[in-house]
């Protein structure tokens, strides 16, 4: 069987990843000194990668129930990511902040993942009647 | 296909509790071609306002004649988009209030999709005198050659999206058929397969004439037709609309 919010936070789970990698493929070539050439096209698809999750980011995170522990971190990139040339003329421990704050997001994103598609893969097994049933009989003892 | 999927996503949640449904958002047109060109789908599902929805559909069935493709889209709109909609093969849902209807209907477009597709069968005998894999060696490619030998006879293609048959007859294709497409558009379809295999049956002919052109014509515009889906893979989406 399916769970719909499962479901649905899978599949913003997936959209959200999604754009945190190719906005760190963008970043990454900004920072590659072998790739002098910024086209105005690459500024575009950046803009609009951070639009999409300068909106989307927060309501993700918080159907996630994760808003408190990472929008900070995820704001810092984005805030201090303006463009592909903006990051390309950051200091070097400015760079290294924002790899770090990345990395923290995406880490704690792809962990979340797993667990959801373990979830996911858990249920497939299950039909509507062993399910409840499990939730019946499985539900934890209440303390008094 | 869907601009806005985190925000609009009443029809995203639907399909997502489909069993044995594989799906990919995508938020624009070159991304949906860029994973069209993949040939592991079936169908496509435009969300949107309806005359950017049709219109963008519609590009897609230039480049995709056998996709089956239907529009999600807001209750009212003008009897012109519902006409150009039908005229390219393209299903309007507008967008019913319950999830119950709009359920049913995706339900109904979703099952439409199998009804043509099937597995690559293999049976090739081995007495076909030409036989190869789509991966190595395009339609196009293999086309060419025959017709510049003037070949007659049937060339039939096996692919995850279905069989499909074009005869040859003195160098010039006299028919083709994939599932319910016939003449020009079954050839354009076979044009972009890059999987599956191929044979080639010496001396069989068809009584039936869907394609009346050269092959040259059908050549040069089918490669171009090609070389403007890949430009649409790397066009920004802004210019698109």
């Amino acid at each position: 069987m399916k769970d719909q919010a499962l479901e649905t936070k899978l599949r913003l789970l997936t959209l959200q990843l999604e754009n945190w990698k190719k906005l760190h493929d963008l970043i990454t070539y900004g920072l590659d000194s072998a790739k002098p050439t910024i086209s105005a096209e690459q500024e575009r698809q950046f803009t609009e990668i951070r639009a999409n999750l300068l909106q989307e980011t927060a309501h993700i995170l918080n159907e996630l129930g994760i808003l408190d522990g990472l929008s900070g971190k995820a704001m810092v990139v984005l805030q201090r990511g303006v463009s592909i040339r903006g990051v390309r003329e950051l200091s070097i421990e400015d760079v290294r902040r924002l790899e770090a704050e990345w990395n923290a997001v995406f880490t704690k994103l792809g962990t979340i993942q797993g667990q959801l598609k373990s979830q996911r893969k858990h249920l497939a097994g299950q039909n509507a009647l062993t399910y409840y049933f499990n939730r019946l009989f499985r539900r934890p003892a209440l303390a008094h | 296909m869907n601009a806005d999927p985190v925000f609009q996503d009443r029809a995203l949640s639907v399909v997502g509790m489909f069993n044995e449904v594989e799906s990919r958002i995508v938020r624009s047109l070159p991304e949906a071609i860029s994973v069209l060109l993949e040939e592991h789908f079936d169908g496509l599902m435009v969300e949107g306002e309806a005359a950017l929805a049709v219109d963008q559909a519609t590009n897609v069935r230039q480049h995709f004649p056998s996709l089956g493709i239907t529009c999600l889209v807001p209750p009212r709109y003008d009897s012109e988009i519902d006409a150009s909609a039908e005229k390219q093969k393209i299903t309007l849902i507008s967008d019913p209030r319950s999830r119950q209807s709009l359920r049913r209907e995706l339900e109904k477009f979703v099952s439409s999709l199998g009804r043509h597709s099937s597995p690559a069968a293999e049976g090739i005998d081995p007495c076909h005198s030409l036989i190869g894999n789509l991966n190595q060696f395009s339609a196009a490619e293999i086309l060419q050659m025959s017709c510049l030998s003037q070949r007659s006879g049937r060339f039939t293609f096996k692919s995850g999206r279905g069989n499909s048959e074009i005869f040859l007859q003195h160098g010039s294709v006299r028919h083709a058929v994939f599932g319910s497409l016939e003449g020009e558009a079954a050839v354009a379809e076979i044009f972009r397969w890059r999987q599956g295999r191929f044979y080639f049956e010496e001396g069989i002919i068809s009584q039936v004439q869907t394609v009346d052109r050269p092959w040259a014509h059908l050549l040069i515009d089918n490669l171009q037709k090609l070389d403007e889906t890949m430009e649409l893979v790397s066009v920004p989406q802004s210019l698109q609309s």
